[in-house]
């Protein structure tokens, strides 16, 4: 992990401090909204489930361009193939009579949302040396995010099929945080 | 009309057990047999056997030793109606393992079709369709493969001309990565009750007709006979895990056990409606009574153990299924999604597939040396000068599918050829594997 003392924190060290920090506010926010909101209502979960797989892809993306460490390069492939096939489960759920008929016109996002686009730029802002330890800051605040969102919604959803795909990716997502804690030591 | 299994009255289980020589019933005779009387009895074989392997499972999976009686006692009754349903078939010298491989995917096609078209769901009904086209490519290669065993009938004679025999989405192309059969799973909390029976049955027949190719492939003698088998098998390993992952996962074993009755006393119920030989009807008849008694001693153990009322979890029923035609509405699927794959849980037209995407490495692999399903066309082409088709109703409806153009100019074709070359060279340019002469 990089440490930020008073001496070495030029203009890009003082930049990625706040980036770091806005990272971990953001990251609360988001399980907090998860725990909540999302945990319940169909509209709140597909839009936060949605954005989060997509979220994943073009995090990992950066990383296959960026990593240093071949670990990390080895689980952004996995996050790109692990969250797409989510996505398209998602998809699925949302074409079935068991969705349509209680929430018509529900879809998933087709861009992440204004919060995960600022974890995505300070990622893209990361220098080389630093990017490994942003790239899995950022994936421990998403994947806890994500396990609080479907562990709550596969509990208390309001839809019966969107619950079920909750419950049907909590443990790849419990497993993917497991993978990110060891990872970062 | 409708029919609600819980509100009858079987048969008391204690009188339902029979002696040998009323299991061992007369074989129907191949020369004037109905197709859809063999189909009945092949789907009804596929449901039985799907009932024991489930009970035996149960039974491994539970402490319960008054519930193990309970479901052995339920199981060897099951068991008897098995015999009593597989051994209308005729023996070998009747219908050999070809011709009823004719029936199994005359099956797949007909009872598949049916249920697409009364699916309630759109993403099931999807996922049917899907399957649907797969099947029906099969029965033209195994028609084809039929004629060249040269046992002296042809396919028509099995099906009659209830059933196009024609190309669908093509076989060789039908070979996925494993990940890309998985589907989306239905609840039993929200989906239609009609839409349970529907994913049951088509696990439990495609389930048949698994086993069935991987038990029965290798018993011809003729190397591109036994080589068709083994790579339909395949497709059908790919059917099963298509259909099962539609299946509600998380439905406790209990009420998964009332489903498995519920659904064989819906089928018996159907096929007793629609059966046109009345020896036939009977053994409908008299498992149905049976079924109702097996139903109900498992709706007792869902209220005993799981506090359910088996009421919410079955519904009456409205529709019988029903063989008939369905040659127009599969002649509008092939024409709109012969050019359909997988990617997961989701349809796509294959040159929607991204470059390097695992499905063409798949296909590589597998199709490295040629497809039998292709030799099979090419033998039939060159010993006959053309392939055995039976189009009652004008020419295929994709025209790069029509006999005369000799050969795919598909999506899947062109696909092939553009991301994956080196594989293309492999599978689609492959020269003939001389091992599967016939």
């Amino acid at each position: 992990m990089m440490s930020y003392t008073n001496s070495n924190q030029d203009a890009g060290g003082l930049k990625q401090f706040v980036n770091k920090v806005g990272d971990a506010v953001g990251g609360m926010m988001g399980t907090a909204s998860a725990a909540t909101m999302g945990a319940t209502n169909a509209e709140t979960f597909v839009a936060s489930a949605g954005a989060g797989d997509l979220y994943e892809i073009a995090a990992a993306r950066i990383a296959l361009q960026k990593a240093q460490r071949a670990d990390v390069r080895t689980h952004a492939e996995m996050m790109i193939e692990h969250h797409t096939t989510s996505a398209h489960q998602l998809r699925s759920a949302l074409r079935s009579t068991e969705v349509t008929s209680a929430s018509p016109g529900l879809s998933v996002p087709t861009t992440p949302d204004t919060r995960r686009q600022t974890l995505l730029d300070h990622l893209a802002e990361a220098p080389a040396d630093a990017f490994d330890d942003t790239y899995l800051d950022q994936q421990k605040l998403a994947h806890q995010e994500t396990l609080t969102l479907l562990d709550g919604y596969g509990r208390h959803g309001d839809n019966p099929q969107l619950a079920s795909y909750a419950r049907g990716g909590a443990p790849m997502v419990q497993r993917h945080l497991r993978m990110i804690e060891t990872m970062r030591g | 009309m409708s029919f609600n299994p819980l509100a009858e009255r079987g048969i008391p289980l204690a009188k339902q057990l029979r002696s040998w020589s009323e299991l061992n019933v007369e074989p129907y005779r191949t020369e004037d047999v109905h197709p859809y009387t063999r189909c009945r009895v092949i789907v009804m074989n596929g449901i039985e056997v799907e009932s024991i392997m489930f009970s035996h499972q149960f039974a491994r999976n539970t402490p319960d030793v008054e519930l193990k009686q309970r479901l052995a006692l339920v199981r060897r009754i099951e068991q008897q109606q098995q015999k009593a349903v597989n051994w209308l078939l005729p023996g070998e010298k009747q219908e050999n393992a070809v011709e009823i491989t004719i029936g199994y995917e005359q099956v797949a096609v007909d009872l598949t079709a049916w249920l697409a078209r009364n699916e309630p769901d759109p993403y099931l009904r999807q996922c049917y369709e899907f399957g649907l086209l797969e099947d029906f490519d099969h029965l033209y290669r195994y028609a084809n493969l039929m004629d060249l065993m040269g046992n002296g009938r042809r396919a028509r004679e099995i099906t009659g001309d209830y059933t196009e025999i024609t190309p669908g989405r093509p076989t060789i192309f039908e070979h996925r990565d494993p990940r890309d059969d998985l589907r989306r799973p239905m609840t039993k909390v929200a989906a239609h009750r009609q839409s349970i029976l529907n994913a049951m049955t088509l696990v439990s027949s495609e389930q048949q007709t698994m086993n069935y190719y991987m038990n029965f492939g290798n018993r011809p003698t003729e190397p591109l006979a036994r080589a068709l088998y083994l790579e339909i098998a395949e497709i059908e390993e790919q059917h099963v895990t298509h259909y099962e992952s539609l299946l509600d996962p998380e439905q406790g074993w209990a009420t998964n056990w009332l489903q498995h009755e519920n659904h064989e006393c819906w089928l018996y119920w159907s096929f007793m409606q629609t059966e046109v030989d009345p020896r036939i009807r009977a053994i409908w008849e008299l498992h149905l009574n049976m079924e109702i008694e097996h139903l109900q001693i498992a709706a007792r153990f869902v209220e005993e153990s799981e506090g359910v009322d088996p009421a919410s979890l079955i519904a009456p029923y409205d529709r019988a299924m029903t063989f008939e035609e369905n040659k127009t509405y599969l002649r509008q699927l092939v024409e709109w999604q012969v050019d359909l794959t997988a990617w997961d849980s989701e349809f796509l037209p294959v040159d929607q597939l991204p470059e390097g995407h695992r499905y063409f490495d798949y296909q590589a692999t597998v199709n490295r040396g040629g497809a039998p399903s292709e030799e099979v066309i090419r033998q039939h082409r060159e010993r006959f000068g053309e392939e055995y088709r039976l189009e009652t109703d004008g020419p295929h409806p994709v025209v790069s599918l029509r006999e005369e153009d000799g050969g795919a100019k598909l999506g899947y074709e062109r696909n092939m050829r553009a991301k994956h070359p080196q594989g293309a060279a492999q599978t689609i340019d492959a020269e003939p594997t001389p091992a599967l002469a016939i």
